[in-house]
């Protein structure tokens, strides 16, 4: 009785291995002969959808082009998860060739021993051009002087407005050189409790999302975030308390803005057509298949500019040995060159990464499928500064968080919880 | 224990209490199941709208819960979006082969720590109990490692990019140890003790007499298995490097992006998703019907 | 095997058959593929928690117990505690009060029991995504069902997940609602074991319905019940997944349990060690808690007849 369950269980976990499917060599550290052999590169990538198919288009036509150098791409999840399967790779030392890491993640990486560093093969290439990339993009991919990336994603914040709503209460629409009063203004104007339209909408779940639309209006404010060096705090600055203000006011004084805690409903209560304006970005436009919108810079403060925000993501090259970085370093090069990158554009709602692909010939296409998104584009100029590229940024960030949060919800006033999140953002800083 | 048996019941067992007037046609607890089935079920059912809705009316809100037309064709696209056939079978294999695993490894150890008085016991089960203490997120990475070398020391086929990866560090969980445990433990330990006296072995009883008795408790441990089996993400995600061995949850991801989710296809496929699941539990809940057979004694 | 009454099988016979080689041999694979998967993940994320470590850079620097005193001077990670505390204190009771109360509801031979069951099981089967998108637009504070609601009856309406006092309370819900067909499913099990007779006869008896649940069904699901509550109070001390698709811990970190605000220390701020040093804490309050589950379960609990 017990042999014969023993020899039943062993059969059966004999064939679970001998089944377990096809392949699974142990990881990437597959292929890559000798220098000249065929080469396979692996791509981790965060498309899905459509910006996946399109992917998928441009990496068959490199593979056929390219027998000696081919290209595996490999969905690893977004955000968190993603940042999970990085973190076991570079724990496990399986890494792959490329992989899309978020702007935020630049400062970490950096000193990581299985990076790539750039510099050499970017200033061996004459070709690759890399100043035709925007200001705010090289600024993210590079840290201490070290070229950790190739931009791959670029983005900005501007005004996004319902005319509809705005025709519907007299109103002119946003102009270039609004200020924030006349944001103000008008948003209380749209705001009608009866019919629950708000003026305007925020996301308020203390994430980086609620900290990057603020930043936008501390700048325009002419204020800064950090100190030179990255060592203190200074946005507890009086621009920056006039940044805070007007959200405070907005919130609890007009009740012009919808506040999301969640951060999951903006979009849709735009969509239905309830929400004047937005802060928001390109790719929300072809979300908003039920309204007419309009897009326009952010405004600005008197004696400030009409500075925005950008956020670019990096295309980062892992170290498996000589002949797979070439073939990595040539294949993202080809992948990020204008004629390739305008067409993920089309699929993604982004902007160019380049600016010479403004003078591409796919370009008046990609502005045709998303009217507006040449504001975006010009507006890419107006991202002068960017956030800093320090491993502390994301508790300043959460420090920031909350107190834009608590603002929203009345719970402090602006230059109180600008003091106490400098508090906490100062010791983050100078902690190891 | 309580009051004593009668050995001679009455004629007439009602399960209901007799003399009740009856003042409604059916039974009055539909009366609190049905609207709470119906409670119950509007996900499912919001879902099931959502799939079959155009985009532009996934979009609105309030969202829409009678769509104007029924728009099929939401299936077929969904499963045009990614090799589903294959994820299919992917998941299929890794899930029975797991739920099987469990319950022959469940029971064997799960008779162990009901019935068999061995040195360690307790603090053992303890033991394999506290590992569930520690959250998921601090031990994914190690795990990855196990497997990593598990890969290349025992066989690629249980390593890093194998279906193997995906079922051997599921293959007995404590989950199913304990809940056997706990049911083993309220049968009657009489009918096993005069089985031994007889000389059955340890096998023999737990074979022919408490497996037999223990059927609700296996279905439910065979339903919840391949529940949480089949609907596993993170793990797949970070142990899985090639497309041809992703599971439906990483199929599941081709429709969303990080700003948006193309709702209408997702939920068609997260239908298709859950079909299996319902087969599985409306099989399984055949056995959840009162069994005389487990009343066997008097006195 | 030994036949009674016979002369002694010798002693290393005698031993083999022993009842502690049996339950070794009947429990050792899955002692050993437990081991095999736990034993390197603790020790390796003990280890961690010594360190101050960046699980992307790959730097790592040993600094002792340093994680663990910050530790006790994290307010943030004192509210966890409060708040982890309150949660479980609710969902683990709620979660059995209402599971009972369903699963007797539907371990009944009524037509459509089939699609009861069924209604009861889809909760398990639907993602948690799912769910906590419906909550989400349930509970919205403008837009809502609910406050829709409440605005027809005259009540006040609520701001729900945005409203610091209230938000904790609506993740209850949720929860409990998400797990109750779990709950239900245990209980329905049990329920089967139970024998026909024992009701019967306290029918036969004269009992009240309430008398024969009292005194009859509800110590014979002690069994269940205690599964239940160590199960439970063991995921409710580990919530997350609710927490990050809803609230994120806010607002003002009025729904940040443990597990999530270790999840932001480690995922966000990259101290991969601070995060551990929380999970063992968390680890250590679980064990705890659990043996003293088990000391009052042993003295409560009933098993076989």
């Amino acid at each position: 009785m017990k042999r014969m369950w023993l020899g039943l269980v062993t059969v059966f976990v004999l064939l679970a291995t001998a089944c377990g499917g096809g392949g699974g060599g142990g990881g990437e550290s597959t292929s890559g002969g000798p220098s000249g052999g065929p080469v396979e590169i692996v791509f981790w990538h965060g498309n899905t959808d459509l910006a996946l198919t399109q992917m998928n288009k441009l990496v068959k036509e490199w593979n056929a082009a390219n027998p000696n150098m081919q290209v595996k791409p490999v969905y690893y999840g977004s955000s968190d998860r993603a940042l999970t399967k990085v973190e076991t790779a570079v724990a496990s030392g399986v890494y792959p060739d490329i992989a899309y890491l978020y702007g935020s993640w630049a400062a970490n990486i950096a000193t990581s021993p299985a990076l790539l560093t750039l510099n050499d093969f970017i200033e061996n290439d004459p070709t690759f051009n890399w100043d035709d990339f925007w200001p705010a993009e090289r600024f993210a991919a590079t840290v201490n002087g070290k070229i950790i990336g190739v931009p791959a994603l670029v983005d900005n914040l501007a005004i996004v407005y319902n005319p509809a709503l705005f025709d519907q209460a007299n109103l002119p629409y946003p102009s270039p050189d609004w200020t924030w009063d006349d944001f103000r203004a008008a948003a209380k104007a749209l705001t009608d409790p009866a019919t629950k339209q708000f003026g305007w909408a925020y996301p308020a779940d203390a994430s980086e999302d609620t900290v990057w639309h603020w930043e936008a209006m501390l700048w325009e404010a002419g204020g800064d975030i950090l100190n030179a060096d990255n060592t203190e705090a200074v946005f507890n600055s009086p621009q920056g308390v006039q940044a805070l203000t007007v959200l405070q006011d907005m919130a609890t004084v007009d009740h012009s803005i919808y506040i999301d805690t969640t951060n999951s409903k903006i979009q849709d209560v735009f969509n239905a057509g309830k929400i004047g304006m937005l802060v928001t970005g390109p790719w929300d436009l072809p979300g908003f298949k039920n309204v007419d919108y309009g897009v326009q810079i952010m405004p600005s403060f008197p004696g400030g500019d009409h500075e925005t925000i950008s956020g670019p993501d990096n295309w980062v090259l892992f170290n498996n040995g000589p002949d797979r970085a070439k073939a990595a370093f040539e294949f993202i090069k080809w992948y990020t060159d204008p004629e390739q990158d305008i067409q993920n554009a089309l699929y993604t709602a982004t902007l160019p990464i380049r600016q010479s692909e403004l003078d591409v010939a796919g370009y008046q296409t990609f502005l045709d499928k998303y009217p507006g998104i040449q504001t975006f584009v010009e507006n890419e100029q107006n991202a002068l500064k960017a956030r800093p590229v320090t491993p502390k940024y994301p508790m300043v960030s959460e420090a920031l968080g909350q107190a834009i949060v608590s603002v929203l919800l009345g719970k402090a006033d602006a230059q109180t919880a600008l003091d106490q999140a400098a508090q906490a953002a100062n010791a983050a800083l100078a902690a190891p | 224990m309580t009051k004593p048996i009668a050995l001679e019941p009455p004629a007439v067992v009602r399960a209901t209490a007799p003399h009740r007037r009856r003042w409604l046609p059916f039974d009055r607890w539909h009366l609190f199941l049905f609207p709470f089935a119906l409670v119950m079920l509007f996900p499912m059912l919001w879902m099931l709208v959502t799939s079959i809705e155009t985009i532009s009316e996934a979009r609105r809100f309030p969202p829409v819960m009678i769509p104007e037309g029924i728009h099929w064709q939401n299936y077929p696209n969904a499963l045009k979006r990614g090799a589903f056939g294959t994820y299919f079978l992917n998941t299929f294999f890794v899930t029975m082969t797991v739920v099987v695993g469990n319950l022959v490894f469940c029971s064997l150890a799960g008779y162990a720590f009901a019935r068999v008085k061995f040195f360690g016991r307790e603090v053992v089960f303890m033991l394999m109990l506290a590992t569930l203490m520690i959250p998921y997120q601090v031990t994914i990475i190690p795990e990855f490692l196990i497997v990593k070398w598990l890969g290349t020391h025992i066989s690629p086929q249980i390593g890093i990019d194998s279906l193997g990866a995906l079922i051997v560090p599921g293959i007995v969980q404590v989950f199913g140890i304990f809940l056997l445990r706990q049911f083993f433990r309220t049968l009657p330990v009489e009918l096993e003790e005069a089985a031994r006296i007889d000389g059955a072995s340890r096998l023999g009883v737990l074979f022919k007499i408490v497996l037999p008795l223990s059927l609700p408790a296996l279905a439910t441990l065979a339903a919840l298995t391949f529940l949480w089996t089949w609907n596993d993400f993170l793990w797949p995600l970070i142990a899985i490097m090639s497309p041809e061995h992703y599971t439906i949850q990483l199929g599941l991801m081709n429709f969303q992006t990080a700003h948006t989710t193309s709702w209408t296809l997702l939920m068609a496929a997260n239908v298709m998703s859950m079909i299996p699941l319902l087969i599985v539990f409306l099989a399984a809940q055949k056995y959840f019907i009162q069994s005389v057979a487990t009343s066997g004694l008097k006195g | 095997m030994e036949a009674t009454g016979r002369r002694r099988a010798p002693l290393w016979l005698r031993a083999v058959h022993s009842d502690h080689v049996a339950g070794w041999t009947l429990a050792g694979p899955a002692i050993f593929m437990m081991a095999l998967f736990s034993i390197y993940p603790v020790i390796w994320s003990v280890i961690l928690s010594f360190q101050r470590k960046n699980l992307l850079s790959g730097e790592s620097q040993w600094i002792g117990w340093e994680n663990y005193e910050a530790l006790t001077k994290d307010p943030i990670f004192k509210t966890a505690l409060w708040n982890s505390a309150k949660y479980t204190a609710l969902f683990v009771p709620l979660s059995i009060i209402a599971g009972i109360f369903v699963a007797v509801a539907v371990n009944r031979k009524l037509r459509l029991m089939a699609f009861y069951r069924l209604a009861v099981f889809v909760t398990l089967a639907i993602s948690t995504i799912s769910t906590a998108i419906m909550f989400l637009w349930l509970t919205e504070p403008t837009y809502g069902i609910i406050n829709a609601f409440l605005h027809a009856l005259h009540l006040p309406e609520q701001q729900f997940l945005a409203d610091t006092n209230e938000a904790l309370y609506v993740i209850v819900a949720m929860t409990v609602w998400g797990w109750l067909g779990f709950v239900v499913i245990i209980y329905l099990a049990a329920l089967q074991g139970i024998p026909q007779e024992l009701i019967e006869a306290a029918q036969i008896d004269g009992a009240s319905r309430w008398g024969i649940f009292r005194n009859v069904t509800l110590p014979l699901l002690g069994p269940a019940t205690f599964f239940l509550v160590v199960w439970l109070t063991i995921n409710a001390l580990q919530l997350f997944d609710e927490i990050y698709l809803t609230t994120k811990g806010g607002p003002l970190y009025s729904t940040t349990v443990i597990v999530y605000y270790m999840f932001v220390q480690a995922f966000q701020n990259f101290a991969a060690g601070y995060g551990a040093a929380m999970a063992y804490v968390l680890f250590a309050l679980i064990l705890v808690i659990s043996i003293i589950e088990f000391v009052v379960g042993k003295r409560l609990v009933h098993y076989s007849a």
